[in-house]
């Protein structure tokens, strides 16, 4: 939906046809008034275009000498701002930075849990060992046998042993 | 729109200097400059009022043309947009030159008045003097008168009068919708007919 406005520009610039035309000079509550102010906004665009059309560029290849000038120049600045920045640019940017302070955070984690993977199943099995060697005697127990189960989130073991002859006074599950 | 492109009976089409400049060809932003540098120089001077000024921007607008061709995408002619940079350069000078307050009066109606009528650096013309007086008195009052217009409004009527661009290439190159050209063209019309009824009535 047009503006009146809009549609008056459009008017008085010969771009309203058919219907659209029509229908806007009917709507106009004084033709004749409608149609001097036209003629006068004709007049006023002939005025601007002839007197100020002709506003020549002196010099103009001095003008383009100029800013051929400027291009050269603003090249060469940006190609010096290049190769300074080029210098002071190392591998250790903050990105990368951040990154292999998290690589190395990994690997130590890593490193941590392997540890301690590796060192308790090393004292279950020193214990369950000791617990063999030492207190299960083959001559005294021959049909000895002991089991271990072992719940680690809830950090229960059982000792389970059957057949033993003897246990030891001094023995005792820790 | 007739531009200097039409006039330059030139064979190489605008497109293939744009591509050559994207591909860092001076010589060719260098005919392109030489294309449009007369009307681009002839729209601004229209818009300041000041040749030096007009000059300044015009360069400006170049060099950012250059530095911006890589984005040009060829949906537009490119005299459309460079008009754009050209009025973005512009109003925003314009804009700025408000903010300081110098928009008093325009500098080279200042100059004008400067001159000794004596000096021999007053250029020649074939006018008698009284005529040419006449002129140059016809041609400031329309000067003032734009200048009393915002620069959004000078843009469009200017456009539209001098350069007889269409709606939608005003539009574009003023980054808004053609509504708001009809309109802005609406009041800018409005203004200049009650500032200068009695110059083109009685010229």
């Amino acid at each position: 939906m047009k503006t009146f406005e809009e549609k008056w520009t459009a008017w008085l610039d010969g771009q309203l046809s058919g219907r659209e035309l029509s229908e806007f000079e009917a709507s106009l509550p004084d033709k004749a008034a409608a149609q001097a102010e036209k003629a006068e906004a004709k007049k006023l665009g002939e005025l601007l275009k002839r007197e100020l059309s002709a506003h020549p560029l002196k010099n103009e290849e001095f003008f383009s000498h100029q800013l051929r000038e400027r291009i050269v120049q603003e090249s060469g600045e940006q190609r010096r701002g290049r190769a300074r920045r080029s210098p002071t640019s190392s591998w250790w940017t903050i990105p990368r930075l951040l990154w292999a302070g998290t690589a190395s955070l990994a690997v130590f984690l890593i490193c941590t849990v392997f540890v301690m993977h590796q060192e308790r199943p090393a004292e279950e099995s020193q214990y369950l060992t000791q617990i063999l060697n030492a207190r299960v005697d083959p001559v005294v127990s021959p049909n000895a046998t002991v089991s271990i189960f072992e719940v680690k989130q809830d950090r229960v073991t059982v000792l389970w042993t059957e057949g033993l002859q003897t246990l030891p006074a001094d023995y005792a599950a820790k | 729109m007739q531009t200097e492109a039409t006039l330059a009976q030139s064979d190489v089409s605008e497109l293939d200097l744009v591509k050559r400049c994207q591909a860092g060809d001076t010589e060719a932003f260098d005919e392109l400059v030489t294309r449009y540098r007369t009307r681009v120089f002839g729209m601004i001077y229209n818009m300041v009022h000041s040749e030096q000024d007009a000059w300044d921007l015009a360069q400006d607008s170049f060099l950012k043309a250059w530095k911006s061709i890589g984005r040009f995408r060829g949906q537009s002619s490119f005299y459309t947009w460079i008009y754009r940079i050209v009025m973005n350069v512009t109003i925003d000078w314009l804009r700025k030159k408000k903010i300081k307050g110098g928009d008093a009066e325009f500098d080279d109606a200042i100059q004008l008045r400067e001159i000794d009528p004596a000096s021999k650096t007053v250029p020649k013309t074939e006018a008698l003097p009284h005529q040419a007086m006449e002129r140059d008195e016809i041609r400031a009052r329309i000067e003032k008168a734009i200048g009393q217009l915002s620069p959004e409004h000078r843009a469009v009527i200017l456009m539209k009068e001098i350069d007889e661009m269409q709606y939608h290439e005003i539009a574009e190159a003023l980054g808004c919708s053609i509504g708001t050209v009809m309109s802005r063209l609406f009041y800018a019309r409005k203004k200049l007919q009650g500032l200068l009824r009695d110059v083109y009535e009685n010229v």
